[in-house]
């Protein structure tokens, strides 16, 4: 997941299709309006940084800020960069004076007013590389469409020009154009004969002998688009090489920003909000918040064991990974609890591959533990909640089943409902808990399954009644 | 394409058609007035197929004559862009060839004809191969393709192309 490839990508497409781009053409071009080529500086600029203010771009690339944002603003309505806009008080300043929300009116450089306090119009700028992989790939294939339409004549409408006159007329105009004397087209205006016009992207060489021109015409067509695309190799080749990479996303503003704080207060800096820091600490590094997303993947594939069984038996039920489950989520981890039990029903009503399964699982068995602790626990926890409304009655009612059919466990917990709780529930988990891994056997793997599943509700049940005799 | 619709029209009938036949003028007036004119809404009417109902008659003031609401099923034919049309040429030029599919006209320019055929003036102008194998004249049947039409309130024009698969000539004349 580099960026390098997009990087590269945005340098090829910069060089050849924005090379030669003056934007403002309205405008007179004096010595500094003129910015040819300033296009490629900025893309390029803009591939070594992420979320970057203008103001420290203009500067970064000596370019008067006007200058950069015309060109950004340019990039903008071609869908290669993201902007986003956001009024800052300037460097320290307090929040004041609604007058001077008149003057949010684009960014200016920060010196500007400073007796004046006033509310800032900061621009930030970001590649977007999704959309930059769509849009050239879109250029592309318009291009190649339109010679191709132009070399094969399809679906075009010939037009037909009046050589005296200039009137113009198209193939739909042919009934009314087509005189009784000879067979062609005459102007409607000055009766003279209309010529074909010859076509528009190739050179408009009046066609004397009219297949001879045509002849020339398809071979410059045919030219050209060669030449596109031997041109336009490097930047296919790209193309083919990014298309199975995943893009990299810098997200908005906000959420780039937050990313990259956190990052950064990993990396020892505290810059916690401040915008411009940010912008130009991280603005070299590439994809500074990326650690914390690979911690994200990372966690689930310690359980991946279990997950892989889970979703191979009980098909495609998302199963939260434990350390997400939080006391707030009723329903989700309910859910799980209940996949959970089911999954191990059916592996226990016998498939060889399950088990197998699981034992190749021996090495991870610590982590498996562990996890399997934390569900529990959370499990009970959850339970404990679910039974909190139901009174005392209950607590006999489940009382009576525990102790008909374990004896042991229903001994354990009456002297635990004396001792303290905390130990008794970790004694119990830990016992409950090792049972399984340590009968991994294929045959005891079933019958434990099967015991222990129940056994544990029962017993987180104990375990609640207990908290609440507590 | 053609459809099998449903319209509806306000005839006006001369006081001289009033009595035991009434319905049957009014239906021949529609047929008379209706089949072969051309909407650029729905096409050009190619037949009426039956009358569904025969509305309240109005006696316009002065006149005399009485307006009646028809409604009726007719079948109508409009061509579509990207339609595959087999049509007749009814003339040949150097800008190209016009043809007829049933009431439409379609014009078929230079450029959209095969490069292979090449125009060869004469008395009978054609496009032929230069085979001699294919030749487009007047009276031939070529098959083409609709590319772009142009519908008025009163009429459709269509350009058509041949410079496609399994397009051009279908039936020689000249060599029946």
């Amino acid at each position: 997941m580099s960026v390098e490839p997009f990087n590269r990508l945005v340098k090829l497409s910069a060089r050849a299709f924005y090379d030669d781009i003056t934007k403002g053409d309205n405008q007179p071009k004096t010595g500094r309006s003129d910015n040819r080529g300033i296009a490629v500086v900025v893309l390029d600029a803009l591939t070594r940084r992420q979320w970057v203010r203008e103001e420290d771009l203009a500067k970064d690339l000596k370019l008067h800020s006007k200058q950069l944002r015309r060109t950004l603003r340019f990039f903008e309505e071609e869908k290669l960069v993201t902007r986003d806009h956001r009024k800052e008080t300037a460097k320290g300043a307090k929040i004041y004076s609604a007058a001077a929300a008149a003057t949010f009116d684009g960014q200016k450089f920060g010196k500007e007013g400073e007796e004046k306090i006033k509310l800032h119009t900061h621009s930030y700028c970001c590649l977007d590389y999704a959309q930059i992989y769509d849009v050239v790939r879109y250029r592309i294939h318009r291009m190649k469409k339109k010679l191709k339409d132009e070399l094969e004549d399809k679906n075009s409408i010939q037009e037909y020009i009046c050589p005296n006159c200039g009137r113009r007329y198209n193939a739909l105009d042919a009934l009314r154009l087509i005189s009784m004397e000879d067979e062609s087209f005459h102007c409607e205006n000055c009766n003279g004969e209309l010529v074909a016009e010859s076509d528009k992207l190739a050179a408009q060489e009046a066609g004397d002998g009219d297949d001879n021109a045509r002849r020339r015409r398809r071979e410059k067509l045919k030219d050209m688009l060669q030449r596109m695309e031997v041109q336009l190799k490097p930047l296919m080749e790209q193309l083919n090489r990014v298309k199975d990479l995943s893009i990299p996303e810098f997200g908005t503003l906000q959420a780039w920003e937050a990313h990259a704080s956190a990052a950064g207060r990993a990396a020892g800096d505290s810059s916690s909000n401040d915008p411009s820091k940010s912008s130009q600490g991280y603005g070299g590094t590439p994809m500074p918040f990326l650690g914390d997303t690979k911690v994200e993947v990372a966690l689930p594939g310690a359980e991946g064991n279990q997950v892989d069984v889970k979703s191979e038996t009980a098909s495609a039920q998302k199963v939260l990974p434990p350390w997400m489950i939080k006391q707030g989520m009723n329903l989700t981890s309910e859910q799980r609890g209940e996949v959970q039990q089911e999954s191990k029903m059916v592996g226990g009503s016998g498939t060889g591959k399950l088990s197998d399964d699981k034992k190749s699982t021996v090495e991870d068995d610590k982590k498996n533990i562990q996890d399997e602790y934390v569900k529990a626990y959370y499990e009970a926890l959850l339970k404990k909640q679910q039974e909190l409304d139901t009174g005392e009655k209950q607590q006999e009612s489940s009382n009576s089943p525990t102790s008909n059919g374990l004896p042991k466990m229903s001994s354990n917990r009456q002297v635990g409902m004396k001792v303290k709780r905390d130990e008794d529930e970790g004694d119990d988990d830990v016992d409950w808990e090792e049972a399984p891994v340590t009968g991994n056997t294929n045959e005891n793997y079933k019958v434990d399954l099967n015991v222990e599943v129940p056994e544990a509700s029962e017993e987180n049940e104990d375990d609640d009644i207990d908290w609440e005799e507590g | 394409m053609f459809f099998h619709i449903v319209l509806e029209r306000n005839m006006q009938l001369h006081p001289r058609h009033f009595g035991r036949n009434l319905r049957e003028h009014l239906v021949s007036k529609l047929m008379k007035d209706v089949e072969g004119t051309c909407s650029g809404r729905h096409g050009f009417v190619v037949a009426i197929t039956g009358v569904d109902s025969i509305g309240k008659g109005l006696i316009r003031d002065g006149t005399g004559f009485v307006t009646f609401p028809v409604k009726y099923q007719c079948v109508v034919f409009r061509p579509f862009k990207g339609e595959i049309l087999e049509a007749v040429v009814t003339m040949v030029n150097k800008m190209g060839f016009f043809a007829e599919a049933g009431p439409v006209q379609i014009f078929v320019s230079n450029h959209l004809i095969p490069d292979d055929m090449e125009f060869q003036s004469g008395d009978m102008p054609n496009y032929t191969t230069s085979d001699g194998s294919v030749k487009i004249q007047k009276d031939s049947e070529v098959r083409l393709k609709i590319i772009g039409t142009r519908v008025d309130a009163t009429e459709i024009f269509c350009i058509g192309t041949i410079k496609d698969d399994f397009l051009g000539v279908i039936n020689d004349p000249t060599a029946v």
